[in-house]
């Protein structure tokens, strides 16, 4: 069970590079051919710097190019085969653009067990910041994991 | 220039146009876990999702969460979107149609300026709900 001595701690700030490449590929993954994404002229033409990111980009913040929530299950202690991602929520600061290099500070907010009718689970809450090269918050995010015994 | 809903105009109740997919392809899983990073092979490979109870792979919540992304950033100019949440209700396999829908939830003022809240879900072809969510929209001042 994820140790709850650790709430209110969290992992060392991480970097994560805004991949011009790597939007395409979401996008394309998806199917959203919405051209702000991709394509600069548009994007400038409706008022942005470059390309925004589109709302669900920052997921690969915590995937496999960081490890986040890998690093995150091992030092609360918890074991990836029992876990289940249940909320996932965005906070929109700033616009983040391709070549932006975002510092991510995760926090293990909170971590409550629960009892269902289909057993002890535990709710775990973690919160990442994340800030641009210029030294502003550009989005919040906060996960909610649920670790199943 | 792109033309959005106008939510000025919106009242609560009112639904957006919905968005509807065309049926999920393994292919676009593995798309997605190259694209994320989301490397679990429930999402990629048939064996290991039987053996985790499943008929075979399903598909990462946030692609989901991605498709209804998706929506809102054709519904409003990606900038006045504030804030969007949602919660993974159920599984998503290959062959399923998803349709994204939203309603007004309500209409708000604070110091910020104006804000209209939506209900949000993704629905699939027995219009059962895959995740369901809300999104806050910025309308400025004008409303």
């Amino acid at each position: 069970m994820a140790d709850i001595s650790k709430v209110g701690t969290g992992l060392p700030p991480f970097i994560f590079e805004v991949d011009r490449v790597k939007i395409k590929e979401l996008v394309h993954a998806i199917g959203d051919d919405n051209p702000i994404f991709v394509n600069k002229e548009t994007a400038r033409a409706e008022g942005y710097l470059d390309t925004p990111c589109p709302p669900t980009f920052v997921t690969l913040a915590f995937q496999e190019f960081t490890c986040a929530y890998l690093k995150a299950f091992e030092e609360l202690g918890v074991s990836l085969e029992n876990v289940l991602h249940g909320e996932e929520e965005y906070e929109y600061l700033r616009e983040i653009y391709p070549g932006d290099l975002l510092t991510c500070g995760m926090v293990f907010e909170s971590i409550v067990p629960k009892q269902t009718k289909s057993g002890q689970m535990v709710l775990i809450t973690l919160r990442t910041s994340f800030t641009n090269q210029k030294g502003e918050e550009v989005l919040r995010a906060r996960s909610l994991i649920i670790e199943r015994k | 220039m792109i033309q959005y809903v106008d939510f000025n105009v919106l009242e609560v109740g009112d639904p957006l146009p919905p968005l509807a997919k065309d049926p999920i392809t393994k292919v676009q899983f593995v798309r997605y876990a190259g694209a994320s990073g989301d490397f679990n092979p429930l999402h990629t490979d048939d064996s290991v999702a039987q053996k985790g109870g499943m008929k075979g792979v399903i598909a990462q919540g946030v692609l989901i969460m991605g498709f209804m992304g998706q929506a809102i950033s054709g519904w409003v100019n990606k900038r006045d979107l504030k804030r969007f949440k949602v919660r993974f209700m159920g599984m998503t396999y290959p062959g399923d149609i998803i349709t994204v829908r939203a309603t007004v939830k309500e209409k708000k003022k604070t110091e910020a300026g104006f804000f209209v809240l939506c209900d949000t879900v993704a629905l699939d072809q027995n219009n059962e709900i895959k995740v369901s969510g809300q999104f806050e929209v910025s309308v400025g001042t004008n409303t």
